[in-house]
């Protein structure tokens, strides 16, 4: 075609010389939402991002509505135990019925495992890697000492859960124990029995202790670990071991400089970390609210708590005196629909519905000072400790003529510690049965109690109490029963074949 | 790699050398030729038939009367006559008149397909290519392309899974190609990948859909064709003296396509309920009386409500009836306030015409589908020009731009999400009133003597409490408004009658902007003063190629050689926020909310640069063989693994042609084609599949990371390598075509999660480990029974059968992942679940089967859930899908049905269980099955006994897997198309009135679930098929 001139031919040509000069560079991309592990463990401060968003995912992941995070945890050992009578409502009506948690199948199973591995090969990370970065040595011992106290609380959640007391039988197998950062190549690792997970639990704490010695945290933090965390969780760990002293001494290291609060801040509704009581917590905000919605299973009086399912068991309100500051947070409810159960106001939402997630207050290192001297024999130390916290709360000091000590503080662990998550964890590290009755009289009739509705109204209605008082198999309830054991998932018995 | 793309060069400077060759020239000769063509059978004239010289672009078409008239310049030309539904005829283009008669045939071979990177003659293609064609669409009242395509091109799965308008059907072609990365097609439109949203493409601006179905037809397309490729031609101007103006206008109306599951009465509910409570309470250990008594108690304070008013204060007696007397006040529908018969309207207009040197076709079109879900809806304006000129003897330009708007109004209507508005009706008991009532049933009136819309604060929370959607969703918003802009322009440069380069770009352009409001004066906003989520996404995909194509007869040899080389850019870029307590009622904007909750966004760029190329070579109209190769680089690998290439053979013998065969004449086409290639799939789901990853996750104001993804510097695509091979047979004139292909589709290197111990912090590592195989066959049978002069039927059959099988897993141990299994032999869609054992019939006990040392079934039982076996049930795949085509046309009349069916496959319904409840979930509707729960006299069931703890009965097991198979009629038109004497008299050339009917009826066997699911096997709480009546006219001038 004698139309087409040469030039266009060389126009054309270089039309294509230009593409395939001129992408080929073009191939490498980046991800703007993710960063890559060698960029991150290059220096100190990019390590404390892990540290950071570890925390965030252990609070902040949601499952399900009903496992909004490690808030779910403790809602979880509440619902299980004797003082709180959950309702019908959605969330944890099944772990109450004991239907849930040694059902290998279920959600809630999957969740917790997931989420404790998932902080530990975060942490492992951060032990592992934080020596080869450039920073100074307070920077990574900061590092390595908040890693450390994180995996210990996963190891510790692991050990108290997943099997019976280490007081019964410290050679049962319990769950895998892995230190080091997983690669594709890391194989599924079988179970570690009590004693190891214990010795890896006391070692990093007490490692993690001595690394945060230096450690001034800003009183605002309460959600980063210090030394008094680390002191706590260790605290823990040995009252679960019963190394008693070593528990005392530990909670009253913890405690130190967290003085109890007054009446008013006990009627503020346990939801922020400013509380001086608090020694570690997990703070919300407008854009990280995640946790929160464990309120609307706590809160039973706020109209912005969705299902309130927290109620308390109407015998709980007996162990409590008049005076005592705590009794004032009983209250009949008397709206539509919830008529007669028992509202224990102790956890109110914030105003814009969020709330602070309270892991460690010094009352529970008084009471853990309390029976750490009591069962190693300190009869004086622990009844000052007990003491400390009752006059606290105003409620009747301790004599002899009360009756056992350490019962004693038990009791005053279930009433201090109410839906703080101790419930279930305290019946197996003691091997003690749950103990539930319905509201009933004694020709086994509903008992009748008086509300007042919203318009003011008195009314006499059915109380309301426990539901499930038996297990599941019709059993009443014992000491050391596998329902009250968390099951290892099915999908990790699938894919662990050393486990 | 370096070299790779050195040689390739070296292939497009040989193909440029071959440009500058002198071209060997016919002196040219102008001649017109002129006629009319007609029906063969009836005589009458047909318009809009294209006529063109054989081997060149632009032609014209038939007027309405039928005549035509062509400029012709070659001495040796052919002219060529084709219309849809009928025979191709070719002439030798002698100077005069040349009248033309077209047969109708069930299949036509010399249709022109569009096929990757050109078109081709439907006879001449070795591969494996079905076709829709415009009119197929035409009579459907589909507001979204992709579920048009449901039973009508064997091989081609479409599945709706939601009735949503405006939501996209998964189209998958000849089974699942991937099991981790995607398995959609490659949507190809107007000659260029398409990186558009497939819901902006007006149906009726569709010229012919082409599906690419094996390796010979789409490995062309290299790392992007392996789940095959769906190529989208919309439609161009015919020269003609006059435009052509087409106007189409249908009216009418939605409804649910099935009736949901059937509920309990409000009566059988409260005896029920309280036989649970009765059964808790005797297993807590309480008497029988006080068992009995404290159930009756409680009854109406576990419901938080009494609808049998205070008269009745305890309405379930101590003998679990009803008390004598008491009658239920209200039994209030949700579905009454929540749904609604929908209104559908759709107008389209269209301008088209052109003349020898140029051609457009503009059109505009308005649909408004308003769903049957109040506040649910999708409307859509659109606009398309297409325009062709030929600029100069040797250079072709073209310019095609669509440009759409579409607002799709979407309250939640999947998830189990207490918002949603479909599952809202399916959990919430008529004895929840909608309107607030007084004790004795009457309405509760406000000041101004209104009815109160019932937020239900004492409403358990299986109930939904303090939610009334009819009364928020009005206030509420749930848009999604995307704009959606698609350029198309070439030069093609004809540098001889036998080689053309062609330089094509494209940019797809979409902004999706979604405003979700929650008001603050009523409903769930009231606690938090409502909230606002505003996110913008940008999507731009550009795609430049330049191809050359050389084509050329010598004697009896036929070559079509084409190179060329192509780059995608693709990028994603979004942002959303959230925000909170609204200052003042009747704003809806984040500017008047002021609690900042979330600001959030990133980008995302993918690319790819593509090197091809394609050889055919035909001998004698007899033997055809192809060969194609393409090499793809992609970003989303590693710099070592980054390139792959794809590959294809293909041959076919036209044994009709063959000089033994010459003389039967009833015999009108005998061909075998066979296929084979490897094509690549590097659509992982991940942008950056390679690096190890954390995700950012911040907190509490200070930078978080966290890990996301081991490294995995090995991974690479995925391949699939593909035999196809078929006869084609068409017979008495056309009349009957059959075409029947077996394919053998081996994925390889598959995309895998490797799985790991949830312990070690992961789930999983991605590796290309593993095959699978989809055989199968594809079968078309096109027949026309009748064909008169007053009467023609045509009769469509396609359907196709594949079997999914995994031929090797990454590990020794089967992998699980859910409630599927993937195991050596099974399908992709295999489901793993206990096996229902029945009800304990001595205690009602929900039971399942246990599985022994080695995972097999026993005989032994257990009513613990987690103790159960897991077994392999059977797939989700259906065994033969298809659909049946009817065409009748009488004198003016014509009726157009589609039935489509997919037989086999099981689904896992996880939306009734919401109502199967033991009696955990108190507030919570019951499906009328409940009434067939185990009691000490109805020992033989297979629901269990009522109680209030959870028994765990409903958790995913055989109990509720249910057959799939269904048979739907998609379509059905009637339509009367008015004499043409009458017509012209008012200046009109054709108008045709019809009535249309969408999913008109279904045949299925579990009633209340739709069984158009996803291919998983799974329900969702979806949006249900909705049943679309309506009315139109078309009318040209």
């Amino acid at each position: 075609m004698n139309l087409f001139a040469k030039k266009y031919k060389i126009y054309l040509l270089s039309i294509f010389v230009l593409a395939l000069s001129g992408c080929k560079d073009q191939l490498d991309t980046m991800p703007t939402d993710a960063v890559t592990d060698t960029e991150i463990y290059k220096n100190t401060s990019n390590i404390q991002t892990v540290i950071n968003g570890t925390w965030r995912y252990l609070n902040d992941t949601y499952f399900t509505f009903a496992n909004p995070g490690y808030s779910a945890f403790m809602r979880t050992s509440d619902a299980m135990a004797n003082d709180v009578a959950v309702t019908t409502k959605y969330g944890y009506r099944d772990p109450y019925a004991f239907t849930e948690l040694f059902d290998r199948s279920t959600n809630r199973v999957n969740a917790f495992w997931t989420l404790l591995y998932k902080v530990i090969d975060n942490t492992n990370n951060v032990i592992a890697k934080t020596e080869q970065a450039e920073g100074t040595r307070e920077e990574k011992d900061l590092l390595i000492g908040q890693a450390k106290t994180l995996r210990a609380f996963a190891y510790l959640n692991f050990a108290s859960y997943y099997q019976f007391s280490y007081l019964k039988d410290k050679n049962a197998l319990t769950v895998p124990i892995y230190t080091e950062p997983s690669t594709t190549a890391t194989q599924g690792k079988p179970k570690a029995s009590l004693e190891e997970i214990y010795a890896l639990i006391t070692s990093d704490l007490t490692d993690a202790i001595t690394k945060l010695e230096g450690y001034n945290r800003p009183s605002a933090q309460k959600y980063r670990v210090d030394a008094h965390v680390a002191n706590g969780l260790l605290a823990r760990a040995y009252l679960n071991m019963g190394q008693w002293e070593l528990a005392a001494t530990a909670a009253a290291n913890a405690a130190e400089g967290f003085p109890l609060m007054n009446a008013e801040a006990y009627y503020a509704g346990f939801n922020d970390a400013q509380n001086p009581e608090w020694i570690w917590g997990h703070l919300q905000t407008t854009d990280q609210s995640t946790a929160s919605y464990t309120f609307h299973y706590l809160d039973v009086s706020s109209s912005g708590s969705f299902y309130f399912s927290f109620m308390a068991d109407p015998f709980f309100k007996d162990h409590f005196a008049p005076q005592d500051v705590r009794t004032a947070l009983f209250e009949w409810d008397g709206l539509p629909g919830r008529e007669g159960f028992l509202r224990y106001k102790k956890f109110k939402f914030k105003q814009n519905l969020i709330g602070d997630i309270v892991y460690m207050r010094s009352s529970e290192m008084w009471l853990i000072q309390a029976e750490g001297y009591a069962r190693a024999g300190q009869q004086v130390e622990a009844v000052n400790a007990l003491n400390t916290l009752r006059e606290a709360r105003n409620a009747t000091p301790y004599i002899a003529q009360e009756g056992d000590l350490v019962e004693a503080i038990l009791l005053e662990r279930r009433k201090e510690l109410w839906g703080e998550g101790f419930g279930l964890s305290d019946i197996i590290r003691n091997q003690k049965s749950v103990v539930r009755k319905s509201f009933l009289d004694d020709e086994g009739s509903p008992i009748k109690v008086t509300i007042t509705t919203p318009a003011g109204e008195q009314k006499q209605v059915n109380g309301q109490g426990h539901r499930v008082v038996r297990f599941p198999d019709g059993n009443a309830f014992e000491a050391n029963s596998r329902y009250y054991i968390f099951a290892i998932p099915l999908v990790e018995q699938q894919q662990n074949p050393n486990l | 790699m370096q070299r790779k793309l050195t040689t390739i060069s070296f292939i497009f400077s040989l193909l440029l050398a071959l440009a500058v060759l002198p071209a060997h020239r016919v002196a040219a000769q102008q001649r017109v030729v002129e006629g009319v063509i007609t029906e063969s059978l009836t005589g009458q004239p047909i318009a809009g038939v294209s006529v063109r010289v054989v081997g060149q672009q632009f032609g014209v078409s038939s007027q309405e009367d039928g005549r035509y008239r062509i400029e012709v310049k070659q001495a040796d030309a052919r002219l060529e006559f084709s219309y849809v539904g009928y025979g191709t005829v070719q002439r030798p283009a002698t100077a005069g008149r040349l009248d033309v008669a077209l047969e109708a045939a069930s299949r036509d071979l010399g249709e022109v397909v569009v096929v990757a990177y050109g078109t081709s003659r439907r006879e001449n293609i070795t591969g494996s290519v079905g076709t829709i064609n415009g009119k197929q669409l035409e009579n459907r009242q589909i507001s979204n392309l992709s579920k048009g395509l449901e039973g009508q091109v064997p091989g081609l799965q479409a599945v709706a899974a939601s009735g949503q308008p405006g939501t996209d059907a998964t189209v998958r072609i000849r089974g699942i190609g991937s099991i981790n990365a995607s398995s959609n097609p490659l949507y190809v439109v107007d000659g260029n990948p398409y990186a558009g949203d497939i819901n902006a493409i007006n149906p009726n601006d569709i010229e012919s859909i082409s599906v690419l179905k094996d390796a010979a037809s789409s490995a062309l397309y290299g790392s992007r064709g392996a789940n095959g490729v769906i190529i989208v031609t919309t439609k161009k101007g015919r020269a003609s003296d006059r435009a052509a103006i087409n106007l189409n206008v249908t009216k009418g109306i939605s409804n649910r396509a099935i009736q949901d599951y059937k509920q309990l009465s409000t009566d059988d509910y409260f005896q029920l309920y309280w036989e649970a409570l009765r059964n808790k309470n005797l297993s807590n250990g309480l008497a029988a009386d006080v068992a009995a008594r404290n159930a009756s108690a409680a009854v109406v304070t576990d419901l938080g409500i009494n609808p049998y008013g205070s008269n009745f204060p305890e309405p379930v007696g101590l003998d679990g009836r009803l008390v004598s007397g008491a009658k239920a006040l209200w039994d209030d529908s949700w579905t009454d306030v929540l749904q609604r018969t929908g209104q559908r309207l759709q107008a389209d207009l269209s301008i088209s015409g052109g003349g020898e040197k140029h051609s457009y076709f503009i059109s505009g079109g308005y649909l408004d589908d308003q769903g049957i879900a109040i506040g649910s809806g999708f409307k859509r304006y659109n606009v398309r020009a297409n325009i062709d000129t030929k600029a100069r003897e040797w250079l072709n330009a073209g310019f095609n731009v669509a440009a759409s708007s579409t607002l799709q109004q979407f309250p939640q209507s999947e998830d189990s999400n207490t918002a949603n508005i479909i599952n809202f009706t399916r959990l919430t008991p008529g004895f929840y009133p909608y309107y607030e009532r007084e004790a004795d049933g009457s309405y509760r009136l406000d000041a101004a003597g209104n009815r109160i819309w019932d937020f239900g604060e004492y409403r358990p929370s299986a109930a939904i409490p303090r939610s009334n959607l009819a009364a928020s969703l009005p206030l509420d918003k749930n848009d999604i408004q995307r704009e959606n802009a698609s350029v198309r322009t070439y030069l093609e440069a004809v540098f001889s009658d036998n080689l053309k380069f062609r330089s094509t770009y494209s940019v797809d352009y979409i902004n999706r902007n979604d405003h979700f409001y929650v008001n603050p004066s009523v409903g769930r906003g009231v606690e938090y003063l409502g909230s606002v989520n505003k996110s913008n996404v940008r999507t731009v995909g550009q795609t430049w190629n330049n191809i050359l194509t050389y084509d050329k007869q010598f004697g009896l040899h036929h070559l079509n050689v084409l190179g060329g080389q192509e780059f995608y850019s693709f990028q994603t870029t979004n942002m959303s926020g959230s925000r909170q307590r609204f200052v003042l009622p009747g704003l809806d904007e984040p500017v008047a909310a002021s609690q900042l909750n979330s600001f959030t966004g990133l980008s995302q760029d993918y690319r790819l640069l593509s090197f091809l190329g394609r050889a055919e070579y035909g001998y004698d109209n007899r033997y055809l063989l192809s060969g194609s190769i393409r090499t793809d680089g992609s970003s989303r690998f590693a710099a070592g693994t980054r390139w792959g290439t794809f590959w294809s053979l293909g041959a076919a013998w036209k044994i009709s042609n063959e000089s033994f065969l010459q003389d039967q004449s009833w015999l009108d086409q005998l061909t075998w084609r066979a296929s084979y290639g490897g094509q690549g799939n590097d659509n992982l789901g991940v942008y950056y599949a390679y690096q190890g990853l954390y995700s950012i996750l911040n907190s509490l104001g200070e930078g978080g990371t966290v890990t996301n993804r081991l490294a995995t510097p090995d991974l690479k695509w995925e391949t699939n390598l593909n035999f196809n091979t078929g006869v084609d047979v068409a017979i008495l004139k056309n009349r009957i075509a059959l075409s029947v292909e077996y394919f053998n589709r081996q994925s390889k290197d598959l995309l895998f999660t490797m799985p790991m111990a949830l312990s070690t912090g992961y789930t999983g590592y991605d590796a290309n480990i593993g095959t699978m195989r989809n055989t199968g066959i594809d079968v078309d049978i096109r027949t026309i029974p009748v064909r008169n002069e007053n009467f023609r039927w045509n009769l469509d059959l396609n359907f196709s059968h594949f079997k999914n099988r995994i031929t090797e897993l990454p590990t020794a141990n089967n992998i699980i992942r859910g409630n599927k299994m993937l195991r050596l032999g099974g399908s992709i869609y295999d489901f793993y679940l206990p096996t229902w054992a029945g009800v304990n019939p001595e205690d009602g006990s929900p039971l399942w089967y246990k599985a022994d040392a080695d995972g097999m079934q026993t005989e032994e039982t257990t009513s613990v859930y987690g103790d159960a076996g897991r077994f392999i049930q059977g797939s989700s795949l259906p065994t033969l899908v298809g659909g049946i085509t009817n065409n009748i046309t009488y004198k003016n009349f014509d009726l157009n049905a589609l039935l489509s069916f997919s037989l086999g496959g099981q689904i896992l319904d996880n939306d009734y269980i919401q109502l199967l409840s033991n009696g955990n979930n108190p507030g919570r509707a019951w499906s009328e099955e409940m009434l067939n729960r185990w009691t000490p006299e109805n020992r033989d069931t297979d629901v269990p006994r009522l109680t209030t703890d959870n028994l765990n009965w409903t958790s995913a097991s055989t109990r509720f897997l249910y057959d799939g198979s269904f048979a739907r009629l998609k379509n059905l038109s009637v339509g009367y198309t008015f004499p043409e004497a009458m017509m012209t008299r008012i200046g009109i050339s054709r108008l045709r009135v019809f009535i249309q009917g969408e999913n008109l009826f279904t045949l299925y066997k579990h009633k209340g679930m739709d069984p158009e699911q996803t291919l998983e096997g799974a329900t969702y709480f979806r949006y249900p098929a909705i049943k679309t009546f309506s009315g139109g006219v078309q009318i040209a001038l």
